[in-house]
């Protein structure tokens, strides 16, 4: 390695890495219970191939990959998966996620099928599979499935393996390198076959000499070159880490594949020793334990599914004094509960004391100090972007590359004001991924819009095209009609005949109730009360006819008269042709009117008696008295009824 | 139970308070220097600045109804204050401190929104303000060592009472323009009271570049914006001295003589109303260096620092839109 290329930016936290005592681990007891969640990995989750219920043993694969960019899940211990359900885990808001409940046995027996083997029998093909049945994923933090990595089609020129190990407190990988030195350069040489055109170097920080020595030791005859990079956070950041060994940044929107780079995490190696090697699927890890809160702090081996609370209360952690941080303390964040299991890729546990991570003070107003902007190894503007943020400019902010944020916290550690930028960066990245979904649904339901309006214009042409067929027939029928009648284009014309027509139309009414009276044999009463109305009404409208003609001067006018007077007589015949039918039938209809009034008031009556019912408090005189005068008024209705209906049907026998 | 919620939980102890302190401290070889050579006139200004600058804060905060504790204890006032009375000339009297500082704090930094949104470097405004408003006032400096003695000070202060004449001169910068047909070496040689203010304020100015240093070092700013100025302006008088050198200042001249130290290193670093970027902060600093020479040279005003700051303020957000540096990723 000829030349360091360093980074832009970066702060120099104290690292605290010696509470934890690298350079050890410890051993775990066997938990009662794991809890392991299906969304471990960047990607889809996997989908769990065991129900509650089955009996399975340790490394035993119980939910499988769901798509190019997932991985397998396998049991940690052997024992009864007793639920599939959500639990909460460890994030931030409490989220719950899907998770297999596993309740360990107790005896920790493999699976028969995980088997070792020699890598040099192996093929290609074969090493990729056993790295994919294993279900490993990227343990520096990331989680992206180590086995979609490496399916790249790019040419990969540099291997990088990150041994960083950048934010403080967290010894993890340190831990590892220097007691798995020779796992984690045999990792390395297998990655070297499936990567013929690469060249691997191995990257660790100058303040882990230990690790450094052990990990030179162990390269010593392999073609694997242990780099030393100066301490400075975040330099363990894979774009940080690319840029410090090969002087290249990662395209914006790009991945390092497209520099021909692959970066693997120190753990991750080893995990792939492990598949290759030992057959054994990524079960557990090192997690660091750390803070000044726990009286036995240290790099603990922990199966995947260990709840945090079973980890802490192990190493005798005295949680009250402040909220636990899962992860280091600049990218970490504050767990809500500890009953969460930790995953393939929880590095660390920090218990802090009281002081130990302070409480940020109330920000002060930012003075564009600019220590931040010399921080930011992303070489953004995080004074600008905060003000872009808190004046919610979300499209500016875009501009100045919001996205492009690591959410190092390097601005906010430097901040002279305290202002808790990366949280103002998380809100306005929150929301630009929000309004990305929403444009996109909005351009989705744009097109469902714009189909369903073309379809319905297209259902209107067919609409109007076979109108237009059908009228067309239409017009050329009335064709034929027109040619034998000629319209005149005189107006006077014009308005006789439309006086014609309406005398035409006065007098068709007129026979009509002729032929009601005289030709129907026997009409109802109902005929002929409407036959007399419709007499009624036709002389209205030819005495108005008349009163216009009359007004207009017009010639007409004499005979219109003569139509009047017609008329006035046709309809006097057709009073008189009602009233002896009625008469014939012994109807008054006098006598009715009086009826009907009597009839109201008994109702009347009634409906009063009803309303105003003594309630229970009243003694039983009343209560009789009440009765009485309720029941005669209920006779008075009933005979007027029966009275009204004899009059109104005389021929019928009343219904009563 | 009481952690920031968010991500960094670690901060690096850098406070706000703590720059305005050293900036303050930075500050003091060049207030000790002006005191030696100009009189106890500058101390007086820094007391009642000091003094009606919080009282001027404490009411604006009041009237805007922010927590004054919180507010008066951030040290931009003090810091403000203490670059007015550092610019003001040694003779001012109480009015003229008290309408720079009233401008300085309500106005320039108040009605903008308070600390961090003012547009404009509040001590030059106020400066800027008296500067134009009582020029006659704002010109009177004394001579070095002829200064009054604390007690006939304090009674100028506050009455403007006190025989003057003896004791106010010319500035050099002031005799260089007004050369009545001389040469400029004429002007030396026919005045060695002029020549001893200008080492007088040579001293002054590398006490400045002194405590600039200091706070460069200490990384309370990049070298960007001073060191453009002070390469603008030197390479601005050597471009139009070099022809005719007996009619111009010489670019020593302008960098040792007025307040260019001062506003090189203690006004134009002011980060509220400057450019953000690295590259910004050199196009802002280079502006100002040329403002500088042209004011002093062909301007109304003998100084010209206050000025260029204000209108390099008016350009810095153009300078921000148009200097964003490219983000990780973007480079080819």
């Amino acid at each position: 390695m000829s030349q360091l290329f360093d980074f832009p930016g970066g702060v120099h936290p104290p690292a605290n890495k010696q509470i934890s005592k690298p350079g050890q681990i410890f051993e775990l007891p066997l938990p009662e219970q794991l809890l392991i969640p299906l969304a471990q990995h960047i990607g889809a989750p996997a989908e769990p191939t065991v129900k509650a219920g089955d009996l399975v043993n340790k490394g035993q694969l119980i939910a499988k990959a769901k798509g190019s960019t997932s991985a397998h899940i396998h049991a940690p211990t052997s024992g009864t998966i007793s639920n599939i359900d959500a639990y909460p885990i460890a994030h931030a808001s409490g989220l719950k996620e899907t998770c297999i409940a596993l309740q360990a046995d107790g005896k920790d027996t493999w699976h028969t099928a995980i088997t070792q083997a020699d890598p040099s029998m192996l093929d290609i093909q074969q090493i990729d599979q056993r790295i994919a049945a294993a279900g490993i994923i990227g343990m520096g933090g990331a989680g992206f499935p180590s086995s979609a990595k490496l399916a790249t089609k790019k040419p990969i020129q540099t291997l990088i393996i990150n041994g960083v190990e950048c934010e403080p407190y967290i010894t993890a990988d340190d831990t590892l390198m220097q007691l798995e030195s020779q796992a984690i350069i045999k990792g390395a040489c297998l990655l070297l076959r499936l990567l013929p055109t690469a060249k691997c170097i191995l990257v660790i920080e100058d303040n882990k000499p230990q690790a450094i020595a052990a990990m030179r030791e162990a390269a010593e005859h392999s073609a694997i070159e242990v780099v030393v990079i100066p301490t400075k956070y975040p330099s363990g950041g894979e774009k940080q880490l690319i840029q410090n060994i090969t002087g290249k940044q990662v395209p914006k929107g790009g991945i390092p594949a497209d520099l021909g780079v692959l970066c693997l995490n120190v753990a991750t190696v080893k995990a792939i020793y492990d598949a290759v090697y030992l057959g054994r699927p990524s079960i557990d890890r090192i997690t660091t334990v750390t803070g000044n809160g726990v009286k036995q702090p240290g790099n603990y081996r922990i199966l995947v599914g260990t709840s945090v609370d079973f980890l802490l209360s192990h190493c005798q952690a005295d949680t009250s004094a402040s909220q636990v941080v899962l992860g280091g303390p600049m990218m970490g964040f504050q767990l809500p509960d500890l009953q969460v299991p930790l995953i393939k890729t929880s590095n660390c546990l920090i218990v802090p004391d009281a002081q130990e991570l302070p409480a940020s003070n109330s920000p002060m107003a930012c003075i564009r100090c600019g220590q931040c902007e010399l921080a930011c190894p992303a070489q953004l503007l995080p004074q600008q972007l905060y003000w872009l943020a808190k004046a919610d400019a979300f499209d500016k902010i875009e501009q100045y590359n919001l996205m492009d944020c690591i959410e190092c916290g390097a601005c906010a550690y430097v901040c002279p004001s305290q202002i808790p930028l990366v949280q103002h960066y998380r809100y306005a990245k929150g929301k630009l991924r929000q309004q990305a979904l929403e444009s996109r649904q909005a351009e989705h339901a744009k097109l469902r819009f714009e189909a369903r309006e073309q379809r319905l214009i297209d259902e209107q042409q067919a609409k109007e095209d076979r109108r237009k067929a059908r009228a067309a027939a239409a017009a050329a029928a009335q064709a034929a009609k027109r040619s034998a009648k000629q319209d005149s284009d005189d107006p006077v014309a014009a308005a006789q005949a439309r006086i014609a027509a309406k005398k035409q139309a006065a007098n068709a009414p007129a026979k009509s109730k002729q032929n009601t009276v005289e030709q129907i044999a026997k009409p109802s009463h109902k005929d002929l009360k409407t036959a007399a109305a419709i007499a009624r009404t036709k002389l209205k409208k030819a005495q108005k006819a008349l009163t216009e003609a009359q007004a207009s001067d017009h010639q007409d006018s004499a005979k219109l008269q003569a139509t009047v007077q017609d008329l006035t007589t046709r309809s006097e015949a057709a009073a008189q042709a009602l009233a002896h039918f009625e008469s014939q039938l012994g109807v008054d209809p006098e006598a009715i009117k009086q009826a009907q009034v009597s009839w109201a008031k008994a109702n009347a009556q009634v409906r009063k008696l009803t309303k105003s019912a003594p309630d229970e408090t009243a003694d039983a005189e009343q209560q009789e008295e009440y009765q009485q005068a309720l029941m005669s008024a209920q006779q008075n209705l009933a005979k007027a009824q029966t009275h009204l209906h004899s009059l109104k049907h005389p021929t019928k026998e009343p219904s009563q | 139970m009481m952690n920031s919620i968010s991500s960094p939980h670690l901060h690096g102890g850098n406070r706000s308070q703590k720059i305005m302190l050293l900036v303050i401290a930075a500050a003091m070889p060049g207030l000790l220097t002006q005191l030696y050579w100009f009189g106890y006139g500058t101390l007086l200004n820094l007391m009642w600045a000091i003094v009606l600058g919080l009282l001027l804060e404490a009411g604006v905060l009041l009237l805007r109804q922010r927590p004054l504790g919180f507010f008066l204890t951030d040290g931009s006032v003090i810091v403000t204050a203490l670059l007015l009375a550092l610019a003001l000339p040694p003779m001012a009297p109480w009015w003229l401190v008290s309408t720079a500082t009233l401008f300085a704090v309500v106005f320039a930094k108040h009605l903008y929104g308070g600390l961090g949104n003012n547009p404009f470097n509040p001590a030059m405004a106020g400066y800027a303000i008296c500067l134009i408003a009582f020029p006659a006032s704002m010109t009177i400096w004394t001579s070095p060592y002829a200064y009054l003695d604390l007690a006939d000070q304090w009674l100028w202060f506050w009455t403007e009472q006190g025989q003057l004449d003896a004791i106010t001169q010319a500035t050099p910068l002031d005799a260089i323009k007004h050369l009545q047909g001389n040469t400029v070496d004429e002007m030396w040689a026919a005045n060695p009271d002029i020549v001893a203010y200008g080492d007088a304020m040579f001293w002054v100015n590398i006490a400045y570049l002194i405590g600039g240093i200091a706070m460069l070092l200490l990384k309370l700013f990049t070298w960007h914006a001073p060191v453009a100025m002070l390469a603008s302006l030197a390479a601005m008088a050597v471009l139009f001295g070099a022809g005719e050198p007996d009619l111009y200042a010489s670019a020593g001249n302008h960098l040792f003589l007025g307040a260019t130290m001062l506003g090189a290193f203690f006004i134009i670093t002011d980060p509220v109303s400057s450019a953000t970027s690295r590259q910004g902060k050199l196009i802002f600093g280079a502006g100002i260096g040329i403002l500088i020479y042209v004011i002093r040279t062909w301007g109304n005003y003998p100084d010209a620092v206050a000025f260029a700051v204000l209108l390099m303020n008016l350009a810095a957000p153009l300078i921000d839109q148009y200097t964003r540096p490219k983000a990780y990723g973007q480079q080819p």
